[in-house]
């Protein structure tokens, strides 16, 4: 069997091809973010601080974290709508497996989340020329946020388990989502210690501390504690920040998955 | 019904599903013999698709077991699947794949290789008469959606076909079409289980049927056998013209062994005789010859109405299958 028939990837390649051909897709996860990114640029300005970093430098890891978390809703309806169609019960009467369905769905969910922050590094880092510390910083600000959407596809499974239907799950994942982001303080400052409990919280100030405000990744990562909003020091280091986010991504993957399971197979 | 244990293809002991207190599949035991056309023929919320998600491994059974194809339902899901193709009752393909990419990812999905699956999808797409087709299934009409639904539980040649109301929703032309390939399948010595509350469709298609009401089966055999069982006398209304001397023809059809009773009209000088008689179309083409012929010219109009399963349902639950 070569590498391109394995089901896993078969219904990866699949799901990329079904959800590519949908323009509002499109336009919902590549566009919007996009979109966002301009209006929050000219309503932040390009005033510099004395470091000589403008508001929105600060605020573009936000805006990345918001635009992976789409993918919350984006898993929510695709799950919903595998359940809704009844391909899943379909895929369940052919030697496909559960395990290979969920593989597939979090590979295929991983390239756009890939291909999600890519553009929105083009847009930001090259169109809009914001600061960044280099390349290796980027690249880790790269893989945190791919780590955080997968926590994103979690929720989204979960959703997906208890909705009905595509436009409840649709719905659903829109309210969580941003009351998520509200919560995390990600785009907009909140003083609450309910951040800590979001997972977007962590990511956007790994991304944060790594690409914006330190000196390099090896001062970083093991030594600095975490600034929080209003600059308050967290007695945690950006690698237990990192820890914390693995532990979201695998505890609402994993989650997700097993709610799904209950309540999909009788 | 004596049959060797080889010549089994689906073997239902006292299969049950109960959603709280709904008893959708209630003590079902049946035996369907492999190459056979078997039809489960009963109205909508009958139990037809529970029993289906039982049998191809989707839903566990409340109580009772069976063995599809030698395996159990409940222990042996990995080699059930390997075996069964479903074609469910909704048209369930993936609406912006185009017709092969959904067949080729059935097929894959069934461990065929990528050559493979493209080289039999595009033979079986052109049995299907659609392919070529370059744009996405959902824009296909309802027939062909219905044929590619079809199409994507045959790709990897099953040994065991479900097919959960195939013609649903479709205009005759397409019915009459889809009933073709399933001639055609029943030609290639698949076992094929029809769910329909089309009763033509199960008489036209079936070897032998089960009549399912309530989650229970209440009738099973060949369609003959239970129309004749249970179904009600076939009936002939002749009308004639006024010469016609009415009380000589319908003597001479009570005279004819298979003529259960006849009955004469007479309404505004028009003359009737209605003809309640036993048998197929064989006695029918008997009772013109034997009764009629000789006043032919003085047949005006002439109705038939044949036993169907529909009566046989009907004569079993007091209600008609679209009730």
């Amino acid at each position: 069997m070569t590498f391109l028939e394995n089901k896993a990837i078969q219904i990866a390649i699949k799901n990329l091809k079904d959800k590519l051909r949908h323009w509002q897709y499109l336009f919902f996860s590549l566009l919007l973010p996009i979109l966002f990114t301009i209006m929050f640029y000219f309503m932040l300005g390009s005033e510099v601080d004395p470091s000589g970093r403008s508001y929105f430098d600060y605020g573009f890891p936000g805006m990345i974290i918001y635009a992976v978390g789409i993918g919350t809703m984006n898993a929510a309806i695709m799950f919903a709508g595998e359940k809704r169609s009844g391909m899943l019960n379909r895929l369940d009467t052919m030697p496909t497996g559960r395990k290979n369905i969920f593989l597939g769905a979090l590979i295929s969910e991983s390239f756009l989340l890939m291909l999600q922050i890519i553009i929105m590094f083009i847009f930001g880092y090259v169109v809009l020329g914001l600061y960044f510390v280099g390349p290796l910083e980027l690249f880790f600000g790269f893989l945190v946020s791919v780590l955080f959407g997968i926590s994103a596809v979690g929720l989204g499974i979960m959703i997906a388990s208890v909705s009905k239907t595509v436009e409840i799950a649709n719905a659903f994942s829109l309210l969580i989502f941003m009351v998520l982001i509200f919560l995390s303080g990600s785009l907009m400052p909140f003083e609450s210690p309910i951040v800590y409990f979001t997972p977007p919280f962590w990511a956007k100030q790994i991304f944060l501390q790594l690409t914006v405000l330190g000196q390099g990744l090896n001062d970083n990562l093991y030594s600095s504690s975490l600034i929080g909003s209003s600059a308050k020091v967290i007695p945690i280091t950006i690698f237990g920040g990192l820890l914390i986010v693995i532990a979201f991504s695998i505890g609402f993957t994993l989650l997700g998955i097993l709610i799904f399971q209950k309540k999909t197979k009788f | 019904m004596s049959l060797s244990k080889d010549s089994i293809a689906i073997d239902i002991k006292d299969l049950k599903k109960y959603f709280k207190e709904v008893k959708a599949v209630d003590g079902v035991s049946l035996k369907i013999k492999k190459g056979e056309l078997f039809s489960i023929l009963g109205p909508n919320g009958a139990g037809k698709t529970t029993l289906v998600r039982m049998l191809t491994t989707v839903l566990t059974p409340t109580a009772g077991d069976a063995n599809v194809n030698g395996n159990s339902i409940l222990t042996g899901k990995n080699e059930i699947v390997k075996k069964i193709g479903v074609c469910p009752q909704d048209i369930t393909i993936y609406e912006v794949l185009r017709a092969e990419e959904n067949v080729e990812f059935m097929a894959v999905m069934h461990g065929m290789s990528r050559e493979e699956a493209k080289e039999k999808s595009r033979k079986l797409l052109e049995e299907f008469g659609i392919a070529g087709r370059k744009d996405w299934s959902k824009h296909f009409s309802g027939g062909m959606q219905r044929r590619l639904n079809l199409a994507m539980a045959l790709i990897f040649e099953p040994e065991i076909l479900f097919l959960d109301e195939p013609t649903a929703g479709l205009d005759p032309q397409a019915r009459r079409l889809v009933w073709d390939f399933i001639r055609d399948l029943k030609n290639k010595d698949i076992t094929i289980i029809l769910m329909t509350h089309d009763m033509v469709e199960a008489d036209v298609l079936s070897d032998r049927v089960a009549i399912i009401d309530h989650g229970k089966i209440i009738a099973e055999g060949t369609p003959t056998e239970l129309k004749e069982k249970y179904g009600s006398d076939n009936a002939l209304e002749i009308s004639f013209l006024k010469q016609v001397d009415l009380e000589l023809v319908n003597s001479n059809i009570q005279n004819i062994p298979f003529v259960a009773n006849s009955s004469e009209i007479t309404h505004k000088e028009r003359k009737t005789l209605i003809i309640s008689f036993q048998g197929g179309l064989k006695n029918l083409v008997k009772l013109l010859q034997q009764g009629i012929i000789d006043n032919i010219d003085e047949v005006e109009n002439m109705k038939f109405r044949q036993n169907s399963l529909e009566d046989v349902f009907l004569n079993l639950t007091g209600r008609r299958l679209r009730d």
